[in-house]
């Protein structure tokens, strides 16, 4: 802290707090300025920093700090408590040894036992801060040890049982089956509602219980509920393509009409393919004409969108659409075929609204004929990589032999590194005789010994033995670069390398650093990178308003996550320069998301490059859709978390954390005025002023995409929620960046920032460090992050560079 | 940091003798209530402690009593009028916080601990002993279930306004202690009947028992192996198997002993219950625990989305906590008002169920509703409304600390010493707050 605040302290503090009076045993005389000398003292600076945040300091009775001297004293300490709190959390170099985080659980175990174990009962390692390779903040329970062992058995006795044998199998659904029945059931309740309301509002002598209602009150609203919900089931029931297939409606009460199959046992994981006849109506709107697949999991209580297929067939000529499906080992779903959806009531409030203009509601865009789904025939063999665990036993064998040599090899590759030592073998060899003594058959009573090697530290930790600062064993970095780019164990190839003692050789590394990224497997690094990296989990925490934001729909949030990896991905491989994730003449994106932007000409839902518009505003990180969305909170923009995000994710320069107890701006609260009119109130407070005046002009700059990420002119403001009434504003984007350079419009923005790649790949660097090594990045680092950005910056920073140089540095291959 | 109780749990536990006996006996005196309470004064019902956390916090414009009527003499806001019935047997309390927490997400995270999450160096997270369990270690020494943890499905995330953890229950070491999460579960948990024979049970054990010696060897075999800083976390791992051998010891001492079935007309619930039935579920196995004595010590992480929904919302749990005027701020008074018509049907059961010594359970359970966070992401004045006559608090009143600045901690250590728990201190505590006990 500049010692030139201890004017601040001394001019309106030292009456109450110095060595003497030590009011609230405070003194302020004797705090030393080096906040990062200790916890206590950052402990002490961060209360300094909070009373006055709060207004708490100094009371209502003494003088108050001006204005001008409040806001630079704040703007320092906070920034520096950021700095302190980095100083603090340094680890010095040190890797501390680390359990697999979940994800690596599972991968691991999957490439063990080929099948993905339901680990839903483990806790979620990106829940904490930071990423979830850091050691240090892995912790382990005694329930969690427990889960361990459930899953390993559970996950074992799928993986080790062969599935029954079986021909293929091929279930047909007629659509009509399920919905023109009930359609025509619920048009003649409310007729027949309709009828008897009539007929007891035409007299007057007969009560209304006569009429089967409870009272007056009730016939009334079942006569206005049956005009409002009958003319949709009329119009269904007279097209005639409902009498041999199903139109998909939204209805009141059900939602979305869904094609659905039979709930199936997963065993150990099984694949099929769904199969659709379907058509689009000729004047369906874009997002009318996609099918939704999804997946209820009765099982274990979820359900999720699995993708969407757009339908081109007319009712003449329907198409075949093809969704291929996996079935998730040991767990009981069911799948279904419906339109796009939306969180929570969102369908049926659109529904609700639509039928404001239109007596049948939300209008249908598409027909289904019928729906099947087949399932390849089975062998009844174990799967390749079981039948590796379970090798065929050799003739002259004992049954003691071979069970002690399953375990052994199952012990060995689950270990990774290091042969299991005798006593243990010997103690797992014991479990499986007490199994067998206790009548288990010998193909039940392994299960219990490799269980046991799944909970046991030398599995579940990346052991790296002996001391520190020394060279990892070819093996080791073999492990820890698997690790690192598939967040999963190496494959045989990699180990056979490591095995001949040539991984260690820097070319070879080098080959085989690539040969990772190139592999499909390298998609468990860019998703479980980029989205810690970007903080992607921000975009499922908002639900959008389905009525003021119809098109942006669960397909949409999905798709747009999934284009930040498909563009980090394209990166990746296509050794475009870094400032492309800034400013881009491309962008990276399938039918769904080009229909969501208004691009022409993308048929097909692979993800791919496409060229854009000279005058398109997109191109770059910036302007997609999920980084805009993540910027708002699911009504208005939020050009604070706009701004904030730009900060901190592309120019490197992190805004302090939000203070928990600022007083809340109320002053302007209920008043209807464009967003950046309300954040002007940020600059009245100089607590508040700080470090909005850094962020808040950002998020001026991207006021010409709505909440949702579309571009607009004016700004709606919502004056009454009911009816919809809004009050448009003109929006002004023109601002500046902390660093002073001004911008007239948000491609003066995107420039400027893109302008900045050299503090974007310092950002970049530093992440991919922490998440590589394991560990928070702290100041011992910075000369790491300073070789890795040389080397990358002659080659224009391209990303895989950024890679390579933290696996050829000493630190990577150190312990 | 977390302070010591002065007794020993894992001892004094393991050399309770007198576990096996008391139960039966207590159960006989169950069938004739009245000669029994005559014939002893050793036999008195045990206290128990109750914590139910929230996640985000309240509508703070209509939760809270106007703080200028303290006292007896306040008027129950309109949104806490359900529980006007029970406004002599309840008390409200402004101005407790916790001086570490810093996360505006964080209700459920450091709410019972008041740890500082940046206390260790090298450490980007870090929690200590929560206190409900340091009350467990010497309530929960003589039921099956030294305590309970309940939580909503799913939660532990920012999003939920929980922040991490697995329950509101964090271990002596300062790590998540998991929870039950289904009503289903927690009834089968509690009340399933054990069909499989004592021999084969004791068999079970045993194997357990050889299934940890076996992790154990392979544990030592890595730690003669590495370097300090790695052993320190692998010693999380040694830590757990110590755990799971403490609790296989109290199950071996509890297999003799079946399982008992609620005195209420408890049914097993259906596996569709979410939101507020969920709630209602949740609270009415807890009574039914608590009157067949399975634990004393409960703490419930409550659902938020699903709460909502069941009530007819459309939007998240965090949408809500970002209210303005409008339907987020008519969604957030609509919660807080169903939380207290639950949290009055709880109190109404307690009080209707009758101990053995003829006092009811809720004349000695001491239940705290709150969060850590206040409302919004504001996280001083935490929403505190403690009841029950089990820490001997002169109930009835609203009272507001004159330090805005009270440690929430200085109500955890009150209540521990209320129940008769001879603790110091706990977390950042700096004594107990007297005005609880005296009028």
């Amino acid at each position: 802290m500049p010692s030139k605040h201890a004017a601040v302290f001394r001019k309106y503090c030292f009456d109450c707090h110095n060595a003497e009076t030590q009011e609230g045993k405070i003194n302020l005389e004797a705090i030393s300025f080096n906040i990062a000398e200790d916890i206590p003292t950052a402990e002490r600076w961060a209360k300094i920093l909070n009373a006055i945040n709060s207004g708490e300091m100094p009371p209502e009775d003494n003088k108050p700090i001006s204005d001008a001297e409040k806001t630079a004293f704040l703007s320092d300490l906070s920034t520096r408590m950021v700095t302190a709190r980095k100083i603090l959390s340094d680890t010095g170099g040190v890797i501390t040894m680390r359990r697999l985080n979940r994800r690596e659980y599972q991968n691991t175990i999957e490439a063990l036992l080929g099948i993905r174990p339901d680990s839903s009962s483990l806790p979620d390692d990106q829940a904490s801060s930071g990423f979830d390779t850091s050691g240090a903040s892995l912790f382990l329970s005694s329930d969690q040890l427990e889960q361990y062992l459930a899953v390993a058995r559970r996950t074992l006795e799928l993986a080790l049982k062969p599935q029954a044998a079986s021909q293929e199998r091929i279930v047909h659904v007629e659509a009509e089956d399920d919905t023109t029945p009930l359609y025509i059931e619920k048009l003649a309740e409310r007729q027949d509602a309709l009828n008897r309301a009539l007929a007891f509002q035409a007299q007057s002598e007969k009560p209304a219980t006569a009429f089967g209602f409870i009272d007056a009150g009730q016939a009334e609203k079942q006569r206005k509920g049956a005009l409002q919900y009958m003319p949709q089931f009329v119009d269904y029931l007279q097209r005639p393509e409902t009498k041999h297939g199903a139109t998909l409606i939204t209805t009141i009460k059900g939602g979305l009409t869904k094609v659905s199959f039979r709930a199936i046992d997963g065993e150990s994981g099984k694949e099929a393919v769904i199969r659709v006849r379907a058509a689009v109506y000729p004047d369906a709107a874009p997002r009318f004409r996609y099918l939704e697949f999804s997946m209820r999991s009765w099982s274990n209580s979820y359900t999720r969108e699995l993708g969407w297929r757009k339908v081109n067939g007319t009712i003449e000529n329907p198409e075949i659409i093809e969704f291929p499906v996996s079935i998730p080992a040991g767990e009981r779903v069911q799948f279904y075929v419906h339109g796009r959806s939306h969180q929570g009531r969102g369908d049926k409030n659109l529904w609700a609204l639509d039928r404001e203009t239109n007596p049948i509601g939300t209008p249908p865009g598409l027909w289904v004929d019928w729906a099947e789904m087949t399932q390849p025939a089975h062998d009844g063999q174990l799967s390749e990589v079981a039948a590796q665990v379970l090798f065929t036993r050799p003739t002259d064998w004992s049954e003691e032999r071979y069970a002690r040599e399953v375990i052994a090899r199952f012990a060995t590759r689950a270990f990774r590194t290091e042969a299991p030592p005798d006593e243990y073998l010997e103690k797992l060899f014991n479990r499986y005789l007490v199994k067998r003594a206790a009548g288990q058959s010998q193909s039940d009573a392994i299960i219990e010994p490799l269980a046991i090697v799944l909970s046991s530290p030398s599995f579940l930790y990346m052991v790296e033995p002996s001391g520190s600062n020394e060279s990892l064993t070819e093996l080791e970095l073999a492990v820890r670069l698997s690790y690192f780019l598939w967040s999963g164990p190496p494959d045989d190839e990699l180990i056979a390398v490591a095995e001949a003692g040539q991984l260690s050789n820097p070319e070879v590394l080098k080959q085989q650093t690539s040969r990772l990224l190139s592999s499909a497997r390298a998609d468990e690094f860019v998703r479980g990178f980029v989205h810690q990296w970007l903080g992607l989990d921000r975009l499922g925490m908002f639900q959008f308003d389905a009525r003021l934001y119809p098109t942006f729909d669960n397909a949409v949030r999905e798709s747009a996550r999934e284009e930040v990896y498909q563009l980090f991905h394209s990166m990746l491989t296509g050794r475009q320069p870094l400032r492309t994730l800034l400013k881009s003449d491309f962008v990276v994106v399938n039918d769904l998301l080009a229909d969501y932007y208004n691009f022409d000409g993308v048929e097909g839902h692979e993800f791919r490059e496409v060229q854009l518009p000279t005058d398109s505003p997109r191109g770059g990180l910036l302007s997609t859709v999920a980084v805009l969305a993540m910027g708002s909170d699911g009504i208005r923009t939020s050009p604070v978390e706009r701004g904030a995000w730009v900060l901190r994710h592309l120019l490197n320069d992190p805004p302090p954390p939000a203070p928990p107890n600022v007083p809340q701006l109320s002053r302007l609260a209920g008043e209807v005025l464009p967003a950046r009119k309300l954040q002007q109130a940020h600059q009245e407070q100089p607590q508040c002023a700080q470090c909005h005046r850094k962020i808040d002009p950002i998020g001026y700059g991207l006021e010409n995409f709505d909440a949702a990420g579309k571009w607009r002119t004016m700004e709606s403001v919502l004056t009454e929620k009911r009816k919809q009434q809004t009050q448009d504003f003109p929006i002004d984007p023109s601002s500046k960046l902390p660093n002073g350079r001004s911008f007239s419009d948000y491609s003066g923005l995107r420039d400027a920032v893109a302008d900045q790649v050299d503090q974007f790949a310092r950002g970049l660097a530093e992440a991919i460090i922490d998440y590589g090594l394991g560990r928070p990045y702290g100041f011992t680092d910075d000369e790491l992050a300073n070789q890795i950005l040389e080397q990358a910056k002659s080659s224009d920073y391209q990303l895989s560079l950024f890679i390579h140089g933290l696996v050829q540095s000493e630190q990577f291959r150190r312990k | 940091m977390a302070e010591k109780p002065s007794i020993n749990s894992r001892r004094t536990f393991l050399g309770s003798s007198s576990a096996l006996i008391a139960l039966p006996f207590l159960e006989s005196l169950r069938v004739r209530p009245i000669a029994a309470a005559e014939e002893t004064n050793s036999v008195v019902a045990p206290k128990r402690m109750v914590f139910l956390g929230m996640g985000f916090g309240v509508t703070e414009e209509v939760w809270y009593p106007n703080q200028a009527m303290v006292g007896t003499d306040y008027q129950m806001p309109d949104v806490l009028k359900p529980l006007s019935k029970h406004k002599s047997d309840l008390t409200i309390i402004q101005n407790l916080y916790h001086q570490y927490s810093s996360d505006g997400h964080f209700g459920s995270t450091f709410w019972l601990t008041g740890a500082n999450r940046y206390a260790v160096p090298g450490q980007s997270f870090h929690n200590t002993i929560s206190v409900d369990q340091v009350a467990a270690a010497q309530l929960g020494t003589e039921t099956r279930f030294t305590s309970v943890q309940i939580s909503g499905s799913n939660l532990g995330n920012a999003s939920d306004g929980h922040g991490p953890g697995l329950s509101l229950a964090w271990n002596r070491q300062g790590k998540p202690i998991s929870a039950w999460q289904t009503p289903v579960a927690v009834y089968h948990r509690l009340f399933s009947t054990e069909t499989t024979p004592l021999a084969e049970r004791q068999q079970r054990l045993a194997e357990q028992r050889s299934v940890l010696d076996t992790v154990l060897s392979d544990a030592n075999s890595v730690k003669r192996r590495i370097n300090k800083t790695d052993s320190d976390k692998l010693d999380e791992y040694f830590q757990s198997v110590r755990e799971i051998e403490i609790r296989l010891a109290k199950e071996e001492k509890w297999l003799g002993v079946a399982k008992k079935k609620p005195h209420s007309e408890l049914r097993e619930p259906a596996e569709t219950l979410e939101g507020v039935e969920e709630i209602r579920m949740m609270y009415d196995l807890m009574v039914a625990a608590m009157q067949v004595d399975a634990s004393r010590v409960f703490t419930y992480r409550m659902p938020g989305d699903t709460m909502l929904a069941s009530l007819g919302a459309n939007m998240s749990v965090h949408t809500m906590s970002h209210y303005a005027e409008g339907d987020r701020h008519a969604v957030s008074e609509l919660r807080d008002r169903y939380h207290a018509i639950l949290l009055a049907e709880f109190i109404d059961k307690l009080k209707a169920s009758k101990e053995p010594d003829g006092t009811t359970l809720f004349d000695k359970s001491i239940i705290t509703f709150g969060s850590n966070i206040r409302t919004k992401h504001s996280l001083t004045n935490c929403p505190t409304l403690i009841a029950g006559g089990g820490a001997g608090i002169q109930h009835g009143r609203h009272l507001v600390m004159s330090d805005p600045k009270t440690p929430l901690c200085n109500l955890w250590l009150s209540l521990l010493n209320g129940v008769g728990i001879n603790a110091s201190a706990h977390g950042d505590s700096t004594g107990i707050i007297e005005e609880l006990f005296t009028v």
